[in-house]
């Protein structure tokens, strides 16, 4: 067998690729050319004005960078939390002994079932009670908390093939429950950890419901996004410019975490396999 | 260096009682291996002294102090595991020095007694290395190395060189025993293969289903069992049995042939000969005709593989090359003083004075 792929699959497997960028060179065109050209069709390249117009109408009407502000903000935030809680839960689940331990774990995975739109309305009357309406913090905890379902469940099942004789090497080295998390399974755990964190950062990057319903003066980008789009005028091109915003950071978050999905996502502790 | 006892121990699991009120005396200093086939709780034994399993019932005393309770660090217990169990993350320095460091060492300290474990098992060279980058041998070294730096008063072994091949099985199996002697620690080494407790051991012990068969030296074990369990495990290629029947003071074998026996005895018994006690040469008193199946050559001796005419295998050791090839029938002698007997339950008969021949 050669190293190289016969020419059907890669005429094929490009013209799919090519297919799959038809809507964003769309939405980039579309960014970038006048009202009446995007009424004539985004690809009549020769006939179409090009303008910067929208970008330009979008950063002043709208106020985008704090939006892009506020989104980083919760995102980072929820991401961080769950990133560093997630693991410690897993760990908790999977490797310690205590009453209840498995009813717990079902509750927690069971949120997995639980769409977003249930909890809105007891959460939002929660919130209004304890004052956290147009707080960051009440889209930050539901976040984390609903990630639980998922994140969890994602690193307990990691766990599963984790070499248990590296946590009872541990524990003959002298290492507590939590010495072993934070000294062994932790550094061990990154590509999970990783995951999650990629995952949970694009969920709270696209989600609107939430940051619509409980923020007032902070807007995060999605439900800018939704304002532009929410107008009476044709402004096309306006909304393709808060799509672009939107979703180029967490293009570049994938692109640059890519590498833990696909890197060797098993610890071995060192035997011959 | 310290001795473990064990008294009345014994370790359920729900209803499953898989150790049974286990007495067992390992002196300081000593080489004690645990043998037996899988499944037999050795290793559940060795895992209950290092505190990773607890213990349902009876004391666990080391160096005199009943250590039923107390974790792996108290017990001064230091275990090599069959995968290593190395740290993926840390280098072998960092592996080498995990413990000390845990245990709040300062760094100068800790550095030093790596070196000087590093220095032992010649492993200097590989401080800054991965586990991921070493071989099989290197990595097991590490692990020794891991368990050596804590000095501590007990070391157990489980399995450790069976993801070994077999040429760095034997020469790490050289080096442990040397390391046993320049330590002077006490070891328990837990093994399914006899070979590793006949070269290791001071003192073997015969584990079968959560009980100890026979507890003794390599040369007492092989020379003397207690029982057909033992005497068939210990040994290789393993001890021959022929069935046969004990009436007025003989064993009638199958074959025809009459052995001496204690007069008392009568009822089936079970007759066992080891393979160098036995000679493919014909014509004298109490021959066995042998259909050889196969011949082993090890170089300096052979071992031939065969079956009685009731179909019972038969390993036959011979020194010089005899000329014999498979699929020949042949006539095979022992030694009178060399046979074992065994009653129907497998207990070894004694007799009180030598079988006269």
């Amino acid at each position: 067998m050669t190293g190289r792929a016969p020419k059907w699959i890669i005429i094929v497997v490009g013209f799919v690729g090519c297919l799959w960028i038809v809507p964003i060179i769309g939405i980039v065109a579309t960014s970038l050319q006048t009202t009446d050209s995007i009424a004539r069709g985004w690809w009549h390249f020769g006939e179409n004005t090009f303008s910067l117009q929208a970008w330009r109408t979008v950063w002043q009407t709208y106020p985008l960078a704090g939006s892009l502000w506020v989104s980083a903000k919760i995102t980072l935030a929820a991401t961080i939390l769950t990133m560093v809680t997630a693991p410690a839960a897993a760990y908790t689940f999977h490797y310690l002994r205590f009453p209840l331990r498995r009813l717990w774990l079902i509750i927690i995975i069971n949120a997995f079932v639980l769409p977003q739109q249930v909890v809105i309305i007891p959460l939002f009357q929660l919130w209004r009670d304890v004052g956290l309406l147009d707080n960051m913090g009440a889209v930050i905890i539901p976040f984390v908390g609903l990630s639980y379902a998922w994140a969890v469940f994602l690193v307990k099942s990691f766990l599963e093939d984790f070499p248990k004789e590296l946590i009872e090497a541990a524990r003959i080295d002298g290492c507590g429950p939590i010495r072993t998390f934070t000294q062994v399974v932790l550094p061990n755990l990154i590509s999970p950890i990783a995951a999650c964190g990629i995952l949970q950062f694009l969920w709270c990057w696209n989600t609107l419901l939430l940051p619509m319903l409980f923020l007032r003066s902070d807007i995060s980008l999605t439900v800018l996004l939704a304002r532009i789009a929410g107008t009476y005028d044709p402004n096309l091109d306006q909304q393709a410019v808060a799509a672009i915003v939107t979703a180029v950071i967490p293009l570049c978050i994938f692109l640059l975490f890519q590498k833990q999905f696909a890197a060797g996502n098993r610890v071995s502790s060192g035997g011959k396999e | 260096m310290a001795q473990v006892e064990l008294k009345d121990v014994s370790k359920r699991y729900g209803s499953v009682e898989v150790i049974r009120d286990l007495n067992l005396m390992v002196e300081a200093g000593s080489f004690t291996v645990l043998v037996g086939p899988s499944g037999c709780g050795k290793s559940t034994l060795l895992r209950m002294v290092a505190g990773l399993e607890t213990i349902s019932g009876g004391i666990l005393e080391i160096a005199g102090t009943r250590a039923n309770d107390l974790d792996p660090v108290a017990r001064g217990v230091a275990m090599v595991f069959q995968n290593y169990a190395l740290y993926p993350h840390m280098t072998v320095a960092r592996n080498i020095g995990f413990a000390l460091k845990i245990a709040g060492l300062d760094k100068a300290e800790v550095e030093s007694r790596v070196r000087e474990a590093a220095d032992v098992l010649q492993i200097e060279h590989l401080l800054d290395r991965k586990p991921a980058n070493l071989s099989g041998g290197q990595r097991q070294r590490v692990a020794i190395g891991r368990a050596i730096v804590r000095d501590p008063q007990v070391f157990l072994f489980d399995e450790p060189l069976s993801n070994l091949d077999a040429e760095l099985r034997v020469s790490m199996r050289v080096e442990l025993a040397r390391l046993h002697q320049k330590l002077k620690a006490t070891m328990l080494y837990v093994t399914h293969d006899q070979t590793e407790a006949m070269t290791l051991a001071d003192k073997i012990v015969v584990m079968r289903d959560g009980r100890i068969e026979q507890t003794g030296t390599p040369e007492q074990l092989y020379s003397d069992p207690d029982n057909v369990f033992v005497a068939g495990f210990i040994g290789s290629p393993r001890m021959n049995f022929l069935s046969g029947e004990a009436s007025q003071g003989l064993v009638h074998l199958a074959q025809g042939v009459t052995l001496p026996c204690p007069s008392t005895l009568s009822g089936p018994v079970s007759v066992g000969i080891r393979p160098e006690h036995m000679t493919p040469r014909g014509g004298r008193a109490h021959s066995l005709p042998v259909t050889i199946d196969m011949i082993e050559y090890l170089g300096g001796t052979r071992y031939l593989y065969g079956r009685l005419a009731n179909e019972t295998p038969v390993a036959i050791e011979a020194r010089d090359n005899t000329g014999i090839r498979a699929g020949e029938q042949i006539d095979v002698t022992f030694d009178n003083h060399s046979v074992m007997l065994f009653d129907a339950s497998g207990k070894r008969i004694r007799s009180a004075a030598p079988i006269p021949s």
